[in-house]
């Protein structure tokens, strides 16, 4: 950003840690979420969901639900008449050759067939929560149940049960990508590493579950939606298609939320489809809370991929190659289309120089839970599998783990770096920006890696073995299209700036209010943000990807700077000066060096929507603008994450000594944010890493739909997180900045597993971390089973 | 996550409550700190037709010593006020050193004692410990009957008592403390307040002569009810307690005592693993603070200690 | 979920196959076994009332004798299901003469499904193998009680 993009004079708030304008609200309860609309009158839905994970839906008896007291209606399938259908595909396929894409999207309620456990096969809607559901429990559902899909391989071979009948096997998608000559690399190479690596599944586990309540106005024809989406506006769109209705007459209002992490995305839940039809049709408000089991089930998760990875490598540990061959559980269905998988196939590369690489996934129908993603996004994966290989290949080849990749950099005249494969983004991977080997030899310095060859630091209390482990990756963050933002300045002085992105928690209301701040001169206190309500605003997409600062951010510089021009414009007009004399700060325009001549902006305001006498001609009145910004191509965040982990040997439980992340989002807005958005990243990450897995048994049933055995990290088990920030601007937006929502969760379980190996080489020799989560029990296993290959030697 | 109709009374006296039960005995069910009994109806469950809350009833909770030295606990004492209680400190350390480890915070300031007794949760710490240190608990019936239950046998099965579903369990009594004798509690939990993984309490008596008197061990998460290890506890009897005759005991307990059972968390084999471990643990800590050495740690939120 | 072992009967193998097969015998073994009828010559009905603890529900059982090689081996199909979930799956039972008693050799394997399954986890084993234990005792006292009263 430019000198002359801020208030000459005022305070910058971009870039200090700024008090968040939403705390006040939501640490004193009057944040507004779903749950506490409530219009009068309001009916209450209950799902009726399968209990099978595959099977035939032979029938459906809604008679005694129906007659139940206090129940207004009990539908089936077969009651939406016309209304049903199955939903969008939210995500077309790249343009990527030879890519084979079968999309099977999900339905609003089940009709011949489940496909998962907690698939909705009927809606139960009645005076009270507490009577829809004990009237769903009178609805008799008769299913045939059939072999489930639950194993990746085992999906795909010849004869396999298949999730949708009228395709010829559970391949959803088949995408290879490559770039030079995977072929000669492995010829030359000195050493080739092969390895099969796992990442399992886990749950987005917000603290608030979806809601949605619906409220149609029958005498005005419109339809009040609120719903705990991240992309209000396209659900508006889609939902006002469906419903048969101008979008005009269709407003969706995301108000607060309490964590969004993707499954909020605009997925068209079936929920979220049958909920407003259901106000329609009964004229009156319908209002449906997912409660805390429904969301184990009903609400998308993310992760499992099984890499068959190989690497070539130099004797000196230089990468000649990577080949990835990988399946990707996308579940019962695929609206989200290849996103996740196309992010783990082009994250795998991450800050290193690859010259050959040859990548191929086929993504797998299951019975189970949709995958959508949940932050991270695929991204995770190849980090995970390029971190584990340069760890064994340091390993066989003697050399430092820091050193070799060091020695695999890409270096900082590097950029812009074409990596030849197209991302989630439809556009080829091009690193816009970084230097990554100063935020290493930062975490390098920081967290003592130098020290850590010395045998006492490696002893912890009473027995206990400490490791260490350090890894890199490249996130790119802040895809298109684009988003927009309208900034008005009120008539008593007051800032509003308006954007259509959802927010669940990212300190927007701070952060785009800094932004707008800077522009105008006035204090971020004073500047009220309206995210989430397309009534206010109904240009956009949502909130994902990383996305919401590099997109929505810029846009909002973009409408502020229009303000600005404008009340520069009409302050020198007042004041009689040229234009450039004018300073905006403190909520005031004034001439510069001369402070007691100027005008409130608030004034300013007034006189630019004048009640009496001509206006120039051409001219738009208020201080008023709207602004959009859609990037070229993503900007490229990086990082590097070191943990020191501490081991009971015998026991294996693992705590987490310290943990430090240097990371890179390019300008910072709000520091205070970012550390939180690394540290809530991080927690989630080390629930990946040895907590939060989601067991399913052979019949595709979840066996562990609780918080009672799924296991969020607590507070207990996540230490404080050190940080250390560089600012590498992005060159690709006027804020120079780059995506930090997901980046704390990417790198963890490398991170983690790296340490694991580390702290207990001296018991369990040649010990390999090839699967994440990890849980003390599977630890005790995979040591065991290493000192069983090693001789049986004792610790 | 709404739980099925029921009916709910808040009687002010124990023999009114009584009555109801007697009364109404196979729908009814008593609800102490409702910790664990309405989550289960919130799943659906468990759908007992009539909740009689107990928290109103004067004289069922309080903590006192009774005049042999040991303790006395009223069933409906809060878990966080024993916790915090310096009587059960210094007459029952044991039972002080486990409590910490009963779920989490939150859950201790409404859980009871006598509830998590009555619970019966084979994962669950106080059980075990009542059955290490010989607890007697007294259940009442209408009409002014009471009676005795030995912690030996409260516990028949999975979640099950001894309890008829017309009695209160109204009173728990620890017995003193013989002299020399020492104690130990060693859990393994993946996150604090979590259902243990395995976990083992043991008190030990050493004589004079430096040889162990007396050794009980009790664990849970490895049985359908709190386990007695008496095949480990017979290593140790007679025997000067080296830590190759502790090692040897908890070996006998992971091989001859527990057939633990395996589940997502934990297989089978691992947690015999466990059993050793941290049955090695606890009595090498428990031996530590018996005989004349007085004085322990305070409790741990991981099992450490070797 | 699976479940294998083996229980020694005091009594004659063609005994204790004539019991395992006589739908009032196992009524009076099934812990909670409410009822329990023969439909034809190898498929029963009945339902059973399981309460662990403040856990408890009534099921609808179904069990059909498949492979049957009097007395030494048969196995079952079974379907159970309630408002707490379903179970299905198969369970082969063999019988082998020892020290003039039988022994019996079991395994079952249950694909459990619905709240249960989500939910108990932490019980399902357990409650499982205390059940069958409990079931098989009851069952070797009424082949006592018949034997002996013959």
């Amino acid at each position: 950003m430019s000198g002359d993009d801020r208030a000459d004079g005022g305070a910058r708030s971009v870039g200090r840690d700024v008090p968040r304008n939403e705390d006040r609200l939501l640490l004193t309860g009057r944040a507004l979420f779903v749950d506490d609309v409530e219009p009068t009158g309001t009916l209450h839905a209950a799902f009726v969901r399968s209990d099978w994970a595959h099977g035939r839906l032979r029938g459906v008896d809604v008679t005694a639900a129906r007659a139940h007291p206090g129940v207004v209606a009990a539908w089936t399938a077969e009651d939406l008449g016309d209304y049903w259908a199955p939903g969008p595909l939210l995500v077309s396929p790249p343009p990527i050759e030879r890519l084979e894409f079968h999309a099977r999207t999900q339905v609003p309620l089940a009709k011949d067939k489940v496909r998962h456990v907690g698939e909705p096969i009927a809606v139960v809607i009645a005076e009270s929560r507490y009577l829809a559901e004990d009237a769903a429990a009178l609805v008799e559902v008769d299913v045939d149940p059939l072999p489930a899909v639950v194993d990746l391989e085992a999906g795909l071979e010849p004869g396999a049960p298949l999730v949708h009948d009228d395709l010829e096997s559970n391949l959803s998608a088949r995408v290879v990508q490559e770039r030079g000559d995977w072929e000669a690399a492995r010829a030359q190479a000195d050493l080739l590493l092969a390895r099969r690596l796992r990442y399992d599944r886990g749950a987005a586990a917000a603290i608030e579950n979806r809601g949605i309540v619906a409220e149609w106005d029958a005498r005005a024809g419109e339809m009040t939606i609120w719903d705990t989406t991240q992309a209000p506006i396209p659900i508006r769109n889609g939902l006002a298609r469906m419903l048969g209705l101008s979008e005009g007459r269709v407003r969706v209002v995301a108000p607060f939320i309490g964590g969004g992490f993707g499954p909020k995305i605009m997925m068209f839940y079936p929920e979220e489809v049958v909920i407003p039809w259901a106000a329609m049709t009964l004229g009156r408000p319908v209002k449906w809370i997912e409660d805390r089991r429904e969301n184990f089930f009903a609400t998308t998760q993310e992760r499992l991929q099984i890499h068959d990875a190989e690497i070539a490598l130099s004797a000196d540990g230089r990468i000649l190659g990577v080949k990835d061959r990988f399946l990707h559980d996308v579940g019962a269905y695929d609206p989200y289309g290849l996103t996740v998988p196309i992010n783990s196939q082009c994250t795998l590369l991450g800050p290193y120089d690859v010259p050959a690489y040859h990548s191929e996934f086929l993504a797998v129908f299951t019975n189970k839970t949709i995958v959508s993603p949940v932050r991270g996004a695929g991204r995770q994966h190849g980090v995970f599998v390029m971190e584990r290989l340069l760890d064994l290949a340091a390993r066989e080849l003697g050399i430092d783990r820091v050193e070799i990749r060091r020695r695999n950099f890409l270096p900082p005249d590097a950029f812009p770096h074409d990596n030849n494969v197209i991302y989630q983004d439809f556009a080829p991977l091009v690193y816009d920006s970084g230097n990554y080997r100063p935020a290493l030899e930062k975490a390098v310095e920081r967290i003592g890696w130098k020290e850590w060859r010395r045998p006492e630091m490696r002893r912890g209390e009473g027995g206990r073995r400490r490791g260490i482990g350090i890894v890199n990756y490249v996130e790119g963050t802040g895809i298109g299209p684009y988003e927009g933002a309208r900034v008005t300045v009120e008539t008593g002085g007051r800032v509003r700036v308006v954007t259509g992105v959802g927010t669940q928690g990212q300190g927007h209301f701070t952060s785009f209010a800094q932004i707008a701040a800077d522009a105008l001169g006035v204090d971020p206190a004073d500047v009220d943000v309206v995210t989430g309500d397309t009534r206010e605003f109904h240009w956009g997409t949502g909130t994902f990807a990383s996305r919401s600062m590099v997109v929505a951010g810029n846009a909002v510089h973009a409408a502020a700077s229009k303000v600005r021009e404008k009340a520069v414009e009409r302050a020198a007009a007042e004041l009689g000066v040229e234009e450039e004399a004018i300073e905006l700060a403190d909520g005031r325009a004034f001439v510069r060096g001369e402070p007691a001549c100027g005008i409130g902006l608030g004034e300013l305001a007034v006189k630019a929507n004048p009640l009496r006498g001509a206006v120039r001609g051409g001219s738009e009145p208020g201080l008023e603008a709207s602004g959009y910004f859609g990037p070229e191509r993503g900007a490229t965040a990086s990082g590097v994450h070191a943990c020191v982990v501490e081991v009971d040997t015998e026991t294996m439980d693992v705590e987490i000594v310290r943990y430090l992340v240097v990371h890179d989002c390019g300008r910072i807005v709000n520091p205070a944010i970012v550390e939180g958005q690394i540290q809530g990243g991080v927690a989630m990450g080390i629930g990946n890493a040895f907590y939060e897995m989601l067991v399913h048994d052979e019949s595709g049933q979840l066996l562990n739909a609780s918080f009672m055995d799924y296991l969020l990290p607590t507070a207990d088990v996540v230490p404080r997180i050190e940080t250390a920030h560089f600012e590498t601007p992005s060159p690709l937006n006027p804020l120079g900045v780059k995506g930090v929502g997901e980046a704390g969760a990417i790198p963890v379980a490398a991170a983690f597993a790296q340490a694991l190996e580390d702290a207990l080489a001296p018991i369990a020799p040649g010990l390999e971390i090839r699967e994440i989560p990890l849980k003390p029990s599977r630890l005790w296993e995979l040591v065991e089973a290493a000192r069983a290959r090693a001789g049986g030697e004792a610790p | 996550m709404k739980p099925p109709p029921f009916e709910y009374v808040v009687p002010d006296t124990l023999e009114e409550a009584l009555e109801i039960l007697a009364e109404r005995r196979s729908e009814a069910k008593p609800l102490a700190g409702g910790q664990s009994l309405v989550p289960t109806m919130n799943f659906r469950l468990s759908e007992p037709g009539l909740l009689v809350d107990l928290r109103r009833i004067e004289n069922l909770a309080g903590i006192r010593g009774t005049e042999d030295g040991g303790l006395e606990i009223g069933a409906m004492t809060l878990q966080a006020d024993a916790e915090r209680s310096p009587l059960v400190a210094e007459r029952t350390p044991l039972l002080a050193e486990a409590l910490p480890w009963v779920a989490h915070a939150q859950i201790r300031n409404r859980g009871t004692v006598g509830g998590s007794l009555a619970h019966a949760d084979p994962a669950a710490e106080l059980p075990a410990v009542a059955l290490a240190l010989g607890a007697r608990v007294e259940t009442c019936r209408a009409g002014g009957r009471s009676r005795w239950i030995d912690a030996e046998t409260l516990w028949p099965g999975m979640f099950a008592t001894a309890i008829e579903p017309e009695e209160l369990l109204t009173r728990i009594r620890f017995p003193p403390a013989a002299p020399g004798s020492g104690f130990a509690f060693r859990e393994l939990a993946r996150r604090s307040g979590d259902f243990a993984l395995v976990g083992v309490a043991a008190v030990v008596r050493l004589d004079e002569d430096g040889r162990c008197g007396m050794a009980r061990i009790t664990l849970l998460s490895v049985a359908d009810r709190p386990l007695v290890a008496n095949e480990g506890a017979k290593v140790l009897i007679g025997r000067i307690p080296t830590p190759a005759v502790i090692v040897e005991a908890a070996r006998a307990v992971a091989a001859r005592d527990v057939d633990p059972p395996s589940d997502i968390h934990a297989s089978a084999a691992y947690r015999r693993h466990l059993c050793q471990t941290l049955t090695r643990r606890a009595l090498t800590a428990a031996f530590d603070r018996g005989g004349d050495r007085p004085g322990h740690a305070g409790p741990r939120w991981r099992a450490g200690g070797w | 979920m699976r479940l294998e072992g083996e229980f020694t009967f005091h009594a004659p193998r063609e005994a204790v196959w004539e019991a395992l097969l006589d739908p009032a015998v196992i009524a009076q073994a099934i812990p909670g076994a409410e009822r329990l009828d023969r439909v034809d010559e190898d498929r029963y009905e009945g339902t059973m009332k399981v309460g662990v603890g403040p856990v408890s529900g009534r099921y609808e059982l179904r069990v059909r004798i498949e492979e049957k090689e009097p007395p030494e081996r048969y196995s079952m199909r079974i379907d159970g299901k309630g408002a707490l979930g379903h179970a299905s799956g198969t369970a082969e039972v063999e019988l082998a003469d020892e020290d003039g008693g039988t022994r019996m050799t079991y395994v079952s394997d249950l694909a459990i499904g619905g709240r249960i399954a989500g939910v108990g986890q932490r019980m399902l084993d357990t409650v499982a193998r205390s059940m069958t234990q409990r079931g098989l005792e009851s069952l070797e006292r009424e082949i006592e009680r018949r034997t002996s009263g013959s």
